[in-house]
């Protein structure tokens, strides 16, 4: 909360009333005689082949999906094909208008928003930018088979193209859009202004969002549209990404230009239904889902219901939509009433409608419907349409026939190549700033007060004689964080950092301090406290090409935001066939003293999700040089933080940490101190504790630990452990994670693959123990300590003399503890 | 004042002795002079008198330990003196000598070095995979340690411990005492007491114990190996010829007149001037004066002549330097000398290097033997074998047929230095210089 914004008690707590203005329920009136005037004879007919050929594609997968042939072709689809037949003219007319540059995003039933989308910005690009983009998508790959003895112009090559290119991925073809790694679900194509599409129901609610962000905070053309199913407005991340879409500061706080709303539609294709579940009536409340807008802002989201079974009552609410979000009054709802004839999938029995209902819809079809106004309407004859459709029969029979063909569109070579995949999970490149501009700052970086006072401290934390600076004068962990980020900041134009608490505040703990003063609004602002909002909209914005850094405060919160770190942010770089980056730095910060739902260490559900690079640094070294290798790459990061330590000086990297630019590359663990009879691996901050278990091992039992941070956990390089162990043969693994399942376990089991005969006793794992982290008071007893790492060595791997236990490691307490499930 | 014996490094090769047998206890009064123990090489015995007199304090190694030369085995002194800071290394073991002290005080769990056997049952073997791996490269079995590990596992330190203080195996043998479940006896054959495969036999069920185990000194082991070598990684064969040996039996007659007269000091015999025959012979056939050395071979510009000499102990074959360099009487002199000190046990044991010869000579004529296949003393290329003098008919001209003095010559050559030719009329220059022999 800024201070600029005064909360008078005498104002808030005034009587009154909320009021709402009507919503308006399908106010469109026109007749295709009316509407002459606003289309041509071409454009008529456009919308209706647009709508033939969605329906024909569709028609043709549910053919192969339910009877194994479409049209003499005979194929088997074992993969998903979630239809919409019966939704077309929703389709066509959202995207009508929309211009290239306009984004739209999807969910699992998007096959005729694709299709919608690209044949709209095939008719608005030219033909020397339709070839360029099928020359370059893949290096020609997809476009290759396509353009093979093709004579018609380019606009109709493009047709084949898109129909092509969206089979092919739906097959899983090497050649389809995303390289057959996206499918009928997430199948998009980026030049023609298609986003991904969401296998997860609402998964477009929050990410879309960041989309419109990245369009707003870079002065990008277009508006954004978020295509979501009525069942999605039940989602918490939609909700989440509308909270965030409608946040005052828009319009209160942010400055300049960047005053106003983001360029976002979220249209809400209300097929009424969710799987089978009948929203109206049976499993949501809203009645008419426009009502939602009420809810959300002053301008109640300018939400109205439109009759989307006429394409121009969608169009018109488009052009009329569109007017709102260039006077940045955005984000807009539309509740777009529509209905699909397909079942869910081809499994659906239709077990929960009727068949009257379902012939009751078809008896009022778009398609048919629309056809007989053109021609009630003398713009189309009888034969005109005919021969729409038997042409479209035909370019469907093609892509077909050319994408199940094993020898032109191949799969992916598994056999041959088999690291194809793993080749795609991370992009691993090195990227100064995602934009080449000017950055838009404050003041330069030299007169930030954070700066300047971070010039007075010491970067190592003992003078000459080994004495430590006091903990004031010392450069701190989170100073090591800073300097990378504010580095970042006035290199990258396209860097924005948000979360709860981030500006003014500086970060709940003080990472940020000197940020706000340095950034305006639109680079670093609170977010609603709404993880999967937070996450959302940074894997949207860094899909369209920026940089930003997320963060979630505690790690406790990953939870909040599940889908978003789980199923979004890992998969869209591999699942687009490489097309997207994803340079996201999430921020996380592991509590302590805060306890049961303020203090895990989540990093093993982190680093089990592939997709994501992992890292922990606990040193003010490997903070700043491994933030610096997060920020440098374009890969999504999972940045653990420990609030432990926030405050500890640099004790090990020799001169303290640089001034200046360095990068520290993941994977590879530190070996803090040398030693020689055994190795203790740590994750986080336990290697302090791990530190002080190896000077009483050196002390009282004469042994010499040899201490390594892992620093990352994903990606990770064993080669210095198994040398380490080559040496002591003996290891223990401790983290503060709770034990079971944690990555430590993943990392014992590795070590005992590749080092088996290193050993002389099984890689021993000290984690915090299977419980509710307890009360500050208590927690001795839940996180590892120096003495359980000794008393786990001298009950497991080589028992040291004169040693009394006091923490229980024996084989029958592990069964135990293991049988009770704590 | 207290002195301690060290043991003696005899050749600049040897790094280890193995004690003998003392000839005095500890409490003896020893004179200067006297023998105190003897000592093995692995190319001879020796024997080491007391230096000065005294009484034998402390013995600090007994009889088959394996000692590093220079090391301090006994004490010489006064009734009463102490002989605590003359003990090498503290402790029994040889390699205990290398252990810090420092270590030891600043890692008790490290010190833990006895070694406790137990009886397992066969199977309930707990080991870590390191001291496995330790074990078997270490040649240490491990089966009967008790470990100190959790639970009794056997850990690294245990294997370290038992490798130092006892009998270790060769790798073979460890091998095989694996595979035939096996145990190591009390009785060690291996090199510096490891068990040796030999050792783990099972004994035949039909004899019983109807034998007596007899260890091998350390100079059989070291001809066996030699022997197994030799005929293991050379191809070798043998040509056979005799030569008149009626000029050598003058000339020995001659030699025999003059030392009966008194005019030559030295008994010149059949041998020796075989010897100075082969010597003549050598230097025409330079290739044979060769060491062959695998991708190489050495070609020796003196003739450096090995004589092989049955001793009590076994078989030696002492070199004379520079042969080619002496007279008759000289060679004589020579070849007298090293193979009397070689009876004896102290020959320079750098003379008894295989290397030390160019070429060797092995008569076993005295015995009646008419023909063997000596066996090359490697890397030696080739080896003259001697043998004894029978009367053979012979074409004396005219059609005359005598019976002639013959001496068998038997040349085993390796053929991968020497070709069939070469051998052959090196053989045949022999039998020339033998029947042409000239003083």
């Amino acid at each position: 909360m800024p201070k600029i914004q005064f909360i008078d008690p005498q104002d808030v707590r005034k009587a009154g009333e909320v009021t709402f203005k009507p919503i308006p329920v399908n106010q469109y009136n026109k007749t295709v005689e009316e509407e002459k005037a606003n289309f041509s004879k071409d454009d008529f007919l456009r919308i209706y082949h647009d709508m033939v050929v969605i329906r024909e594609f569709e028609t043709m997968l549910n053919e192969i999906k339910t009877k194994g042939e479409y049209n003499g072709v005979p194929y088997n689809h074992p993969g998903p094909a979630h239809l919409s037949i019966g939704q077309e003219a929703a389709a066509v007319g959202m995207a009508y208008t929309l211009g290239v540059e306009d984004f739209i995003f999807g969910s699992h039933r998007s096959h005729g928003e694709i299709l919608a989308k690209g044949l709209s910005a095939i008719h608005k690009l030219n033909d020397d930018q339709l070839m360029d983009v099928m020359n370059k998508h893949f290096d020609g790959k997809t476009f290759a088979p396509v353009k093979e003895n093709f004579k018609g112009t380019v606009k109709e090559l493009a047709i084949r193209f898109l129909i092509y290119g969206t089979l092919a991925e739906i097959f899983a073809r090497e050649t389809g859009f995303n390289r057959g790694l996206g499918g009928s679900m997430h199948a998009f194509f980026t030049p023609f202004g298609v986003y991904p599409n969401n296998a997860i129901v609402g998964g477009s609610g929050d990410i879309a969002v960041g989309a419109a962000l990245f369009k707003k905070v870079n002065r990008k053309d277009g508006i954004v549209v978020a295509n979501i199913g009525d069942a999605s407005m039940a989602c918490g991340p939609v909700w989440e990404g509308l909270s965030f879409a409608t946040m005052d500061q828009f319009n209160q706080l942010w400055e300049g230009d960047m005053k106003g709303g983001l360029p976002l539609i979220i249209n809400i294709m209300n097929n009424q239904y969710g799987m089978g579940g009948q929203t109206c009536g049976e499993t949501m409340g809203y009645n008419i889902a426009a009502r939602i807008g009420a809810g959300l802002n002053d301008d109640q989201l300018h939400a109205e219901r439109v009759d989307g079974y006429n394409p121009l009552a969608v169009i018109d609410a488009y052009k009329r939509k569109r007017k709102i979000l260039e006077e940045k009054r955005g984000p807009v709802l539309l509740d777009v009433l529509t209905y699909r004839f397909s079942g869910h999938s081809p499994s659906d029995a239709s077990s929960y409608r009727s068949k009257e209902e379902v012939e009751a819809w078809q008896a009022v079809d778009s398609i048919l419907w629309f056809g007989a106004e053109l021609v009630k309407a003398g713009i189309a004859t009888e034969d005109e349409l005919n021969g729409t459709r038997s042409a479209t029969t035909d370019l469907i029979t093609w892509g077909v026939k050319l994408a199940i063909d094993p020898v032109i569109s191949p799969l992916m070579d598994m056999e041959k190549y088999p690291e194809l995949i793993g080749d795609m999970m991370f992009s691993d490149e090195s990227v100064d700033a995602m934009e080449d501009r000017p950055v838009e700052v404050n003041h330069p970086m030299a007169e930030n007060p954070r700066v300047k006072q971070l010039q007075t401290k010491e970067r190592f934390a003992f003078d000459k004689d080994g004495k430590p600076f006091s903990k004031i004068k010392q450069y701190g962990l989170r100073d090591g964080i800073f300097e990378a980020i504010v580095d970042r900041f006035y290199k990258d134009p396209t860097l924005v950092a948000y979360g709860e608490e981030n500006r003014d505040w500086g970060g709940a703990f003080a990472v940020y301090r000197g940020l706000t003063e340095a950034l305006p609004y639109h680079r670093l602002f609170n977010s609603p406290i709404a993880e999967a909002s937070i996450i959302g909209t940074a894997i949207g914005y860094a899909m369209c090409g920026g940089r930003v850094i997320p963060e979630i405060m505690y790690c406790d919160f990953l939870g909040r935001c599940g889908d978003e770190v789980f199923n979004q942010l890992p998969k869209w770089q591999a699942m687009s066939g490489n097309v997207i980056k994803m340079p996201v730095v999430v921020r996380v910060s592991v509590g302590s003293k805060y306890g049961a739902q303020h203090s895990q260490d989540w990093t093993a559900l982190a680093a089990h999700i592939p997709g994501l690079k992992v890292c922990f640094p606990v040193t003010p070294y490997d903070a700043k040089g491994l933030m610096n290798s997060a920020l440098q790459g374009t890969d999504p990061v999972i940045f653990f933080e420990s609030q432990r330590i926030y405050d500890i000086g640099e004790q090990f990297h020799e001169g303290g940490v640089p001034e200046g630019y360095y990068e520290i590359p993941f994977g590879e663990p530190d070996v803090k101190r040398k030693g020689s009879d055994v190795t203790i691996l740590t994750i986080g901050a336990t290697l302090y504790r791990a530190l002080e278990a190896a000077d009483i091992l050196q002390e009282k039992y004469g042994l010499s630990a040899e201490v390594i941070d892992a620093r990352s956990l994903v990606p990770f390089n064993y080669e210095p452990v198994i040398e380490s162990l080559k040496k002591t043969g003996r290891l223990v693994i401790s983290g503060d994670a709770s034990a079971r399942g944690s990555f430590m376990r993943d990392l014992a089991s590795n070590i005992t693959e590749l080092a088996f005969d290193e050993l002389d006793g099984p890689p021993v794992v000290v984690g915090s123990r299977n419980w509710i982290t307890p009360a500050y008071e208590l927690e001795n007893s839940f996180f590892p300590q120096a003495d359980w790492i000794i008393d786990a060595i001298h009950e497991k791997i080589v028992p040291l003399k004169g040693h009394v236990v006091k923490s229980n490691f024996t084989a029958p307490e592990q069964i135990r503890r293991s049988k009770l499930g704590v | 004042m207290a002195i301690p014996v060290i043991l003696p490094r005899q050749g600049q090769s040897v790094e280890t002795c193995i004690i003998g047998e003392w000839y005095k206890q500890v409490g003896d009064a020893v004179k200067s002079g006297d023998i105190l123990f003897s000592y093995e090489t692995d190319k001879a015995s020796f024997e080491e008198e007391a230096k000065e007199d005294g009484e034998l304090l402390a013995i600090f190694f007994e009889a088959g330990d394996e000692v590093p030369v220079l090391t301090n085995v006994a004490v010489l002194g006064t009734k009463g003196e102490a002989v605590d800071e003359f003990r090498p290394g503290g402790g029994s073991a040889p390699a205990a000598e290398e252990s810090k002290p420092e270590v030891e005080e600043a890692a008790p769990v490290e010190v833990q070095k006895e070694v406790v056997l137990v009886d397992k049952p066969v199977g309930d073997v707990k080991i870590s995979p390191r001291a496995k791996v330790m074990a078997e490269k270490l040649g240490v079995a491990y089966e009967q340690i008790q470990g100190s590990g959790p639970n009794g596992r056997i850990i690294a330190q245990d294997v370290e411990a038992a490798a130092e203080s006892f009998p270790k195996m060769t790798p073979l043998a460890a091998e095989k005492a694996k595979a035939e479940g096996l145990e190591a006896p009390k009785e060690t054959t291996g090199l510096g007491g490891r068990v040796a495969a030999a050792d783990l036999m099972n004994y035949n069920p039909v004899y019983g114990d109807d034998f007596e185990v007899k260890k091998l000194p350390n100079i059989r082991k070291l001809i066996a190996k030699a022997m197994h070598q030799s005929l293991q990684n050379s191809a070798q064969l043998t040509h056979h010829l005799s030569a008149d040996a009626r000029k050598v039996m003058a000339l020995r007659k001659q030699f025999k007149k003059k030392l009966e007269a008194g005019e030559i000091s030295q008994n010149i015999t059949i041998n020796d001037l075989v010897c100075f025959a082969v010597v003549k012979a050598l230097k025409k056939f330079p290739q044979v004066n060769t060491h062959f050395i695998g991708d190489s071979m050495r070609w020796f510009k003196k003739v450096h002549l090995g004589l092989a000499v049955d001793t009590e102990r076994g078989l030696m074959v002492p070199a004379v330097k520079n042969a080619d360099d002496l007279s008759i009487e000289g060679l004589s002199s020579q070849l007298a000398s090293v193979a009397g000190a070689a009876r004896k046990g102290n020959v320079d044991p750098e003379l008894l290097k295989p290397e030390a010869a160019s070429f060797t000579v092995s008569n076993l004529g005295n015995y009646g033997v008419e023909m063997f296949t000596p066996v090359i003393n490697l890397p030696q290329t080739a080896i003259l074998g001697v043998c004894t003098i029978v009367p053979r008919p012979k074409d004396l001209g005219d059609g005359v047929y005598g019976f002639v003095p013959m001496m068998g010559l038997s040349l085993t050559y390796d053929h991968q230095a020497l070709d069939g030719g070469e051998a052959t009329l090196f053989l045949k220059e022999i039998k020339e210089q033998i029947e042409n022999l000239t003083i």
